[in-house]
């Protein structure tokens, strides 16, 4: 399992709140460059694990390894940092900052970083002109329609040229036209870019294109 | 730290920032404005003294005349010798001092008020020639008067008229209106030092009360150091003995009575209240603004920030509010200030001073200086004040310190 070309590594994962276990002895590995999604239905404990594998949450038990680093053993502040190089993420409401425009919501994981407001603001532009919002970069989120704000923080999560990036349900507060051109971006984007993606996902539609599935029930992973 | 990031929430969050901003803003002005009454109390006390150059005035009280003919000395103002004069010279932390002769003189047909003044000396009456309005001043060592516009006007006499007072003659060369002036150390006849005192030495009636020499005096005006006033007027008076009259800004301000004019305790109290409930306002609104952008927070740490950098952000946006509500503060408070500018204060002239006899028209009337209250916000008050709202803001900006470390993306990016 543990391989050269996997890019993520999970091993024996656990989380437990109280008395309840979420996540229950979850072992995985993803190869650099594959589109994994990950179903199962609702409180099944799969944000959870994404959390685990992402370096958003500790694990009570277990493991992470991430680009060869180890993830679950890592102060808050170092796991920022790790994120910041290494991981972009695609939320199910967007999380878009709601006072910034559409570029400085993509520029917003680079306002820490040293660098120029022009090139914070080229880059950004880039990225908003590939997801074709190149006419909205001034506007405010709450101007812009479900499909455009999800644009924008695809846009954002690769901002920092990420090794893996984690959707959480990206279509699931979108409609199904809407739905199908953000998958289309995802899919295009592992395909055209090879980027790794991790998908969790409550709709077995989604996961047509995925490379592979895995289920989880009870905080379990079934295949 | 962001500052476009920062420009952007304190503008689109406009109602969150006017309430922050005004909160602290309202607590910085009441501050201002309590310490700048409390000072324009303290300076208007000071404005009596200040208008005959003194910080401090002394006299003695002693005996009335038996007979009020002649030259006399008011019972409030009796000799101070040459000897106690020069002691009082050599107290460590006077500056400066003029002296001055006080008299009643009862002419068969007229009462004079007659004031001996150093005519060169910056400290004391001397001052007055600022209020000459006809004629001029003292030509050096001669025997001349000025009188006072109303006693003249009352009485006929005129600029170049030769008045005759306890026997002796005196060319009228000025005019004087003092009507605006402090109430303390004015007559209707003003005489060089050394004539006044001759006047009073040739007294019969006046030495049987109060033997005096040539060169002794009534009344004394002292300049001091500002931090030594007081210790100075405990100094004078254990000269001169404990029922010395030693006016200082301090008893004028005793007399005002005015609450802030009391006490500088009730001014510490009043600006710490107006100061905490300025930070308990600032307080909850940011941290109402941080329990409310959780989730914004979350996604901040999700996206690479680290804990310094979402405190430095929120600390930078606080510091900013604060500096703004400071600016507004002083706005507001510069406002009060011009407005309270316009009130007039009356300030008790204490009867000891008062230089006309108790017993002539409206000589028992009580006097005051009245006077614009004199508020304004020094700078160096408006400096403390930015730099405290500033402070407030940071302050307020790192107490939150731990209310941001305690947010977990995890939690608050768990959707839906």
């Amino acid at each position: 399992m543990n391989n050269k070309s996997d890019i993520l590594v999970g091993i024996d994962l656990a989380k437990t709140y109280g008395e309840l276990a979420v996540v229950k002895g979850v072992s995985l590995a993803v190869r650099k460059g594959e589109f994994i999604s990950l179903v199962g239905k609702s409180g099944c404990g799969k944000t959870t694990l994404l959390s685990l594998l992402s370096g958003l949450e500790h694990p009570t038990h277990g493991q992470a390894f991430l680009n060869g680093k180890e993830i679950t053993a890592t102060s808050e502040d170092e796991l920022a940092l790790f994120r910041r190089e290494n991981v972009g993420f695609v939320f199910q409401s967007f999380n878009l900052i709601p006072t910034l425009s559409a570029w400085e919501n993509v520029a917003l994981p680079l306002f820490p970083i040293k660098m120029s407001e022009a090139e914070r603001r080229r880059r950004a532009t880039e990225l908003l002109d590939q997801m074709e919002l190149a006419h909205r970069l001034e506007h405010l989120p709450a101007t812009l329609s479900g499909g455009e704000k999800q644009r924008v923080a695809i846009a954002r999560a690769l901002v920092n040229h990420p090794k893996i990036v984690f959707a959480d349900e990206p279509t699931g507060n979108l409609d199904k036209a809407t739905g199908d051109a953000i998958m289309a971006i995802l899919n295009e984007l592992h395909r055209k870019q090879g980027m790794t993606m991790l998908m969790v996902t409550h709709e077995p539609e989604l996961t047509k294109t995925a490379d592979r599935v895995l289920r989880m029930q009870d905080g379990e992973l079934l295949s | 730290m962001n500052l476009r990031y920062v420009f952007k929430e304190l503008t689109h969050q406009k109602r969150r920032t006017v309430i922050s901003v005004l909160g602290l803003s309202i607590g910085i002005a009441l501050f201002v404005i309590l310490n700048a009454l409390s000072m324009a109390y303290h300076e208007a006390a000071r404005a009596p003294l200040k208008e005959v150059g003194a910080d401090i005035t002394v006299q003695r009280p002693g005996n009335v005349p038996q007979e009020l003919a002649g030259a006399v000395f008011p019972c409030s103002a009796v000799t101070i010798d040459e000897d106690e004069t020069e002691d009082i010279k050599a107290i460590p932390g006077i500056r400066g001092m003029g002296r001055a002769v006080l008299l009643w003189i009862f002419d068969p047909n007229r009462a004079w008020i007659v004031l001996g003044i150093e005519q060169d000396n910056p400290i004391g009456p001397s001052l007055l020639k600022n209020f000459l309005n006809e004629g001029r001043y003292f030509a050096t060592g001669k025997p001349e008067a000025l009188v006072e516009t109303a006693y003249a006007r009352q009485f006929g006499i005129r600029l170049g008229d030769q008045i005759n007072v306890a026997g002796r003659s005196y060319p009228v060369v000025g005019l004087i209106d003092a009507s605006h002036a402090s109430k303390i150390a004015v007559a209707n006849l003003y005489l060089p030092l050394a004539e006044a005192q001759s006047i009073a030495a040739a007294s019969k009636n006046l030495q049987t009360v109060s033997p005096f020499a040539g060169d002794d005096v009534n009344l004394l005006f002292i300049r001091a150091d500002q931090d030594r006033i007081t210790t100075v007027a405990a100094s004078v008076k254990a000269i001169l003995g404990e029922k010395a009259t030693v006016a200082t800004p301090e008893s004028f301000l005793k007399l005002l009575g005015s609450l802030f004019a009391l006490s500088d305790k009730f001014t510490l109290a009043a600006s710490l209240i107006a100061l905490i409930m300025a930070i308990l306002i600032a307080f909850k609104t940011m941290a109402g603004n941080v329990t409310e952008r959780a989730r914004e927070i979350g996604v901040m740490k999700a996206v690479g920030w680290t804990q310094r950098n979402v405190k430095m952000q929120f600390l930078a946006e606080s510091v900013i509010q604060g500096f703004i509500a400071g600016l507004l503060g002083l706005l507001i408070a510069q406002a009060a200030a011009f407005a309270l500018g316009f009130m007039t204060v009356d300030i008790p002239i204490p009867w000891e001073m008062s230089p006309t006899p108790h017993f002539l028209p409206g000589g028992g009337d009580p006097l005051f200086k009245t006077l614009r209250l004199p508020a304004h916000i020094p700078w160096s008050l408006a400096a403390f004040a930015l730099l405290l709202s500033v402070i407030i803001g940071g302050l307020t900006g790192a107490l939150l310190s731990g209310h941001i470390s305690k947010i977990k993306p995890s939690e608050v990016l768990r959707h839906e």
